[in-house]
């Protein structure tokens, strides 16, 4: 025993002066490195390794050129699943890039500490770009952003024609009248739902939210006046355990990835509607290779309450920013700003199938829907869960499976979200 | 004894050429053996210093770190020192509860874990028909990484999956194996058992190497059945690997279904997979709360140390009954 003891006697002794942090501090920088234009930036993502982004690359990089010949620029492609756990490390020792890739939302607001404000180098591409709040946090502005995100309900009009159903609902008893006729005209679920992940919930909040909440209560919500005292924030999270105990999803939802499981679902007919993604990846143009673009429609979300003003739920959907110790933010600004520009926005909107930021490229021809979710972004809103920080959000996934399962009611779900919202 | 008898008889003679003589020469032979005896005694602490200093760098020192992470705070309250804010925190998160629970699990299922390789060896050993076969097939998934295993794992059990698909044909209702939080855990669980079982049967099958074959034969001669033979000849003659099988397997299934978890669950149904590690992983990547996941981590760390100072004592007791 005593051999095994000593090290444990250390480690207290270690312990009792609890200094030190688990990220680094600021440190001041010292003067000469500071004031040295940088030679090399460093760009972190999760896209340039894409074919797709070949093109958006290498316009932006061309772009750069021109503002800093002197300074090179090296994109570091990281795998998406370990990209924030690798940010992450890299943050903390302060070695990270100079500029970086974030979703928009909780990601980049979580780490907004280590970030650069950016409002004094992008004030010219304001108004040309849409998105911006997904990336500021206290009225600072942290990232400019590359593509929209947002939530439109997609549904399959082959399925709808099949079941003689002319237009999409705009109500919910609507709605629920029109999932029965499909089940029984074509057999398909009313929704393709993956929710292994627990992402389920995030899109349903997002994607029906505006038409169960008033829109003062909706821009409250937004502006972080969450009142999940209301009957009507209740009724969403109601309506979704609905949709398990009625139902409406797919078998095994629980059980199944929304990354990527479930867009086969919808992609082979075996659910009418979706709640999906507007850029990157189940979006209108996965759907379209499927079955076909001229079958996929949006639809906005169905009303429940008298007053609710359905609308298109978006935000900033990825976006560059730069690090606080970066040796030379105005080249690292500029970089960013290169990268937002309209020339490369559009190559990188029309190969990977994404809705820029940039509100002066016109949508593409062939995809019809393209032209719908255009025609709503100037009535759409921020949605809402992307207002939520990360831990709620995380514990929302986790309820929404329970919901299904019946292990929780809606009241208790309810309540354990607003009081990890509340504290946050 | 008689050693003793013998050596004054010649100590007199030198003693008292070093008294008559005290030369320079004689002086500088005894300053020669003292720094020979200093230098050895410091021999020792020589040779052992780099793996000290490595231990010590390495290991200790960033534990040591973590530790002292763990008392401070996360995002604003960064470097201040929190006391045991982030352990209270800990107690009271019930994700963690639920990864603390099912450590708990674990070591219940581990007598299962132990039992199949077990079982298993002890049908090769008495040549069942095929036995050569089985001892390859039953190794192979242990060459599979569990990102692999997790993935084929992933196919099989899901809810339109083959798995679903043949107890449809007999009758039986689907499972949502991986959705339902009272069935995932034991699916993830008995995937890692399937996974690992293939390297606690070779050791098995070495400890048989040294089972002494007379002892079976008079058993059958004595007219005893299989189930009389695993339990009272080869149970306690396999006694000593039986033991390390069980702590190699423990250690095991706490330290590496991270991948497993990552592929398969996410921690999910509902958080019921949840382990110590992902836990850890979630908190510092995901929730940027990198003091916490050292508390979590701090944790994790007294378990581990618990569990492995109880298996050192009972492998040592196992060494001394011999």
């Amino acid at each position: 025993m005593k051999r095994t003891l000593w090290p444990g006697v250390v480690v207290l002794a270690l312990t009792v002066a609890a200094c030190g942090s688990a990220t680094r501090q600021e440190s001041t920088p010292t003067g000469s490195a500071a004031a040295a234009p940088a030679s090399k930036l460093v760009v972190w993502d999760w896209k340039s390794g894409e074919p797709y982004a070949k093109t958006y690359i290498e316009k932006a990089k061309a772009d750069f050129a021109k503002k800093h010949p002197n300074v090179t620029v090296e994109f570091v492609p990281q795998p998406f699943e370990q990209y924030y756990t690798l940010l992450g490390a890299a943050m903390q020792t302060k070695t990270g890039p100079d500029v970086m890739l974030f979703n928009g939302g909780g990601q980049i607001r979580d780490r907004a500490d280590s970030l650069l404000p950016l409002d004094e180098y992008v004030a010219e591409d304001k108004s040309r770009l849409a998105g911006w709040e997904a990336f500021a946090k206290d009225g600072k502005t942290y990232g400019a952003p590359v593509t929209l995100q947002g939530h439109p309900i997609y549904y399959n009009k082959a399925l709808y024609e099949k079941a003689g159903i002319a237009a999409p609902a705009t109500t919910w008893d609507e709605f629920l009248a029109n999932c029965d006729k499909l089940k029984k005209a074509t057999g398909a679920a009313c929704f393709a739902l993956g929710n292994k992940e627990g992402i389920g919930p995030q899109f349903w909040l997002s994607g029906m939210g505006s038409g169960v909440l008033t829109p003062a209560e909706y821009d409250d919500w937004i502006a972080g006046k969450r009142d999940w005292k209301s009957p009507n924030v209740k009724k969403i999270f109601e309506m979704f355990k609905e949709t398990g105990d009625k139902k409406l999803n797919n078998e095994g939802a629980n059980s199944t990835a929304m990354f990527t499981d479930i867009f086969s679902v919808f992609n082979t007919g075996k659910a009418a509607h979706i709640i999906g993604l507007m850029s990157d990846i189940g979006h209108w143009k996965d759907f379209g290779e499927f079955i076909g673009p001229d079958k996929v429609g949006i639809m906005l979300a169905p009303t429940v309450t008298d007053g609710a003003m359905p609308s298109l739920p978006y935000d900033g959907g990825i976006g560059y920013a730069v690090a606080k110790w970066t040796k030379d933010p105005k080249a690292a600004a500029d970089l960013v700003r290169s990268l937002t520009t309209t020339d490369a926005l559009s190559s990188f909107s029309a190969e990977a199938g994404a809705i820029a930021s940039d509100t002066t490229i016109s949508a593409p021809q062939d995809a019809p829907v393209v032209g719908e979710i255009v025609a709503q972004l100037k009535a759409g809103k921020p949605a809402l869960h992307v207002a939520m920080d990360s831990k709620t959000i995380d514990l929302m996934g986790r309820l929404s499976q329970k919901l299904l399962s019946g292990s929780a009611t809606v009241d208790e779900a309810v309540e354990e979200l607003a009081a990890s919202d509340q504290e946050n | 004894m008689p050693t003793r008898n013998t050596s004054p008889a010649v100590r007199p003679e030198e003693s008292g050429r070093a008294v008559e003589g005290g030369t320079k020469r004689e002086r500088a032979r005894h300053g020669a053996a003292r720094r020979r005896g200093r230098s050895e005694r410091f021999a020792p602490y020589v040779l052992i210093a780099p793996a000290v200093l490595i231990i010590v760098a390495l290991r200790l020192y960033p534990l040591a770190l973590g530790v002292n992470f763990s008392f401070t705070g996360d995002g604003d309250a960064n470097g201040t020192a929190v006391g045991l804010a982030n352990y209270l925190e800990l107690l009271d998160d019930p994700l963690f509860q639920t990864a603390l629970a099912n450590v708990g699990l674990l070591v219940l299922l581990l007598p299962v874990a132990v039992a199949i390789p077990g079982l298993l060896a002890t049908f090769i050993y008495l040549k069942v028909p095929g036995h050569r076969f089985f001892r390859s097939v039953y190794f192979f998934p242990a060459v599979l990484s569990p990102v692999i295993v997790g993935a084929i794992f992933n196919l099989m059990l899901s809810f339109d999956g083959p798995l679903n698909e043949l107890l449809g044909t007999i009758g039986l209702g689907p499972v949502d194996w991986l959705g339902d939080p009272g069935v995932a855990k034991f699916a993830v669980v008995g995937v890692q058992i399937w996974a690992t079982f293939g390297m606690a049967l070779v050791v098995f099958l070495a400890g048989f190497a040294t089972l002494d074959a007379s002892l079976l034969d008079a058993a059958r001669v004595d007219g005893a059945s299989l189930r009389q033979s695993i339990w009272h000849v080869i149970i306690p003659s396999l006694s000593q690997t039986i033991q390390f099988v069980f702590v190699t397997t423990m250690i095991g299934m706490l330290t590496s279904m991270f991948g497993l978890l990552y592929v398969m669950t996410s921690g999910g149904p509902e958080g019921s997979t949840y382990l110590p590690e992902y836990y850890i992983w979630i908190q510092q990547g995901q929730m940027n709360r990198p003091a916490l996941a050292s508390a979590a981590s701090t944790v994790l760390f007294l378990i581990m140390l618990v569990v492995g100072l109880l298996q050192i004592s009972v492998l040592r007791r196992a060494g001394r009954e011999d």
